[in-house]
This record gives C-alpha cells, structure tokens and sequence, in this order.
C-alpha cells in the first residue's frame, strides 16, 4: 500500500544528506561521518524517517494569525514541535496533513496537548494573510500557530530541514500555483533537534500512535 | 474468473437499462469488470497490431472507490476516485458537479499541483485520482458538505460520455490508499459504469 514511499524516502535521503552537507553541520570529527538517515527498520514502516544526528531547528522569526512576531526557536523551546510548509488554497495534502495532526492530538491527555506545538508555516505568503491563514487553521484546530512573512525567509528555513519549496506561480489562466512540503519534521522536546520526518502518506492512525512518544522526546 | 465475468456483464446491462448508467450503493462492488474479449491482461507487450485495435475497440469504463473528503471551507475540495478502463482508450475531457462552480483536473509533482486540460483513460488500464497525486478540485462550493453527504458528480468523456457518481463525502483524513483504520475499502458507494 506504501509503495509510493520508496522513491519518496530516497529523493529524501538524498535531499537530506545535501541540505547538511550544504550547511556544513556538526563540528570536527562529525562533519566527516555521513549522515545516518534510516528508515524505522524495526517495525517496517516507512511513513517516517528517524533523522540520526537531528536537524538543528531553523532561526525562523516570522508572523503569526495575530499578526504578531513569531521566533520560532524562542516560543518553541522545550516543547515538542511539529513543523509543515503548506498553503491553504491546497485541496488535498495540506489540510489532511493537518487534519491527520489535529485528530491524533486531540486523542492526548488535555495536560499533553496543551505542550505539544503544531507549526504551520505557509509556502504562499501573500495570499496566505495572517488572518486568512487563521481562520483556515482554525478550522482544523484553534490551537494550531500559523506563521507567514517573506517567500524568500520561509524557503531558506524549508531548505535547512531538506524542504524544497518553489514560489508560487502564476498560470495563464491567473490561477497561482503553489507547492507544499511533502514532510512533517517532529521536534523533540528535549534537544529541540528535528529527530522524525513524517512523508506525506502518514496516517491519521501513524500520528496518533507516536504522538504519545513525540511529546516525550522518543522514538516511536 | 469467466464465469462471474459473465454474470457481471449481463448484471450491468440490466442496470445500465434501467438506471442510465447511474449505479448506487454496492450494485458492482467487488465486480471483476471486463467482458471476454476485452478482458485481456493490460500490463503485457503490445504489437502495433493491437495498439491499433485497442484504439478502435470501445472502451469500457468503470468508476470506483470515489470520495470526497470533507473540506475545510467552502472554498476548495478535492475528490478521487479510479476510472478502470477494460476496453480501448478514452479521455477524461472535463468534470461537472451541483456542488461547485467550478471543477478542474489536477496531477501533483514535488508538492505542486499542474492544471491539466484533460486525462487519457489508457486501454486495458486505469486512470487513477489518489491522494497525493491527481485529483479533481472543486472549486467555490455552494455548501460546505458534511461526513456522510453525497455530492453528485459528472466526469465526461471523449467517446463514452458522460459517467454520474454519487460521490460519498468522507472524513478529512480519510486515506484508503496509505492502510490503516481509514484504509478499508469504501463500502461500494461512489461508483458507476459504462452500459
């Protein structure tokens, strides 16, 4: 059923391996390793990569649904975090993305959800306002953080994490075409450092399993 | 596989006669599709021959697995659904639905979504709207559809006509493509045939 998931985690490999390679990561002896990027080998599933070092997480300061500064790296401290580059005029991966989140959070005890952060960053900031990106979200979960700000900020953040984003297009029919991430990257809330990758075929049923793990720092 | 083929066949003629081509709830769920001679294997070679044939032959569509997942605002949705096609080649040319103003034809690549005129519906093969890769999108909704509605949708084309789904609207996270709770097999709604 995942067969799709095969290309999906190579091109990711790949993606993953130059976007450290690029940024130059890790310091002396590390930087000569090569990154360990495996598949969970242990249960077969390939909805998800564990990411072995971590991704650092973005400096990213942004704008959020009330239209107020919004540092990433500062709100998201210490908390477990999980980070996607969508848009809302996008009619199938985005919102069940979203909607896979919002339904597996809400099956946490009320004390967890209220630590877990769940980070939309929009891939199509100038029809994507602070406030049309609020009341999509909303609509998915109110708790949701939605962030915009200059495609050029957001695309530089995306590509630290291995995120290929291209700026919205217009066609000639005027319709703009955007692109989506394709993953969902799990912050732990114990190294703040992206650990999980989640492909864009993850589950309702896959979020809900690890969420209990995620909001702990472990590994599903 | 003949002889429930067979069965198949003079089943969907019965209630192609008397629904037009609309078929509810179940009528063909689980139905092998194809008649005797158009049901031939679509993966093997293929001759110049029989490229030939399969572009004179009549296609013989078959639509399955359709939902619709319930959208966050009225503003856009998509649907899916598989167009199996157990005859010669046909295109999918346009989409009509009551619920939208406006529905187009979409494939994904990397993330991004490309607006396409029209869809070939191969002979002996299937064309497939799944998530995360071709879908319809609806756009401007006159109503916001709830989980268990049904939206009625018109796919036309090029030498079949027109195919009318009834397409059950489903959970957002609704995913029968990637397993799980969600993953079990819709239960025959959102289906339709070509007489």
């Amino acid at each position: 059923m995942r067969k799709k998931t095969l290309p999906l985690a190579a091109a990711l490999l790949t993606s993953a391996v130059l976007a450290l390679s690029a940024c130059g990561g890790g310091s002396g002896d590390e930087s000569s390793k090569p990154v360990d990027v495996q598949a969970d080998a242990h249960s077969g599933r390939r909805a998800l990569t564990v990411l072995d070092p971590p991704f650092t997480k973005p400096d990213l300061v942004l704008t959020d649904t009330h239209g107020e500064k919004y540092d990433l790296r500062e709100r998201t401290k210490g908390r477990p975090t999980l980070l996607y580059f969508g848009y809302t005029h996008c009619p199938d991966i985005c919102p069940l993305t979203m909607s896979n989140i919002a339904v597996a959070k809400k099956q946490l005890p009320k004390a967890v959800q209220e630590k877990l952060r769940v980070v939309f960053v929009t891939t199509d900031p100038e029809r994507d306002t602070p406030a049309a990106l609020g009341s999509w979200l909303r609509q998915q979960d109110p708790e949701f953080i939605g962030l915009t700000g200059k495609f050029a900020t957001i695309q530089h953040a995306a590509r630290q994490l291995g995120i290929s984003i291209d700026p919205p297009k217009k066609e000639k029919d005027g319709t703009v075409v955007s692109t989506h991430g394709t993953e969902v990257v799990a912050f732990s809330p114990k190294s703040d450092g992206g650990y999980l990758l989640y492909h864009e075929d993850a589950t309702v049923d896959d979020y809900t399993k690890d969420l209990p793990k995620i909001v702990q720092g472990q590994r599903p | 596989m003949a002889a429930p083929t067979a069965a198949a066949g003079a089943r969907a003629r019965v209630v192609a006669l008397a629904l037009a081509a609309v078929v509810g709830c179940g009528a063909l769920a689980g139905c092998g599709g194809g008649s005797g001679a158009d049901g031939t294997d679509g993966t093997g070679g293929r001759s110049g021959g029989q490229a030939a044939a399969d572009t004179a032959a009549r296609p013989h569509l078959r639509i399955s697995g359709a939902f619709l997942p319930v959208p966050v605002t009225t503003g856009l949705a998509a649907g899916f659904c598989v167009v199996r096609n157990t005859g010669g080649a046909d295109t999918l040319t346009s989409v009509t639905s009551d619920i939208a103003d406006r529905v187009t034809l979409h494939r994904t690549r990397n993330g991004r979504m490309e607006m396409q005129d029209s869809f070939p519906v191969p002979a002996h093969g299937a064309l497939d709207f799944s998530r995360g890769g071709n879908h319809l999108m609806f756009e401007q909704l006159t109503h916001k559809p709830k989980v268990g509605d049904t939206v009625t949708v018109r796919l036309h084309f090029r030498r079949s006509g027109t195919l009318t789904v009834k397409v059950p609207v489903r959970p957002a996270t609704y995913n029968p493509g990637a397993g799980g709770a969600f993953g079990t097999p819709p239960d025959g709604a959102g289906s339709a045939r070509t007489p």
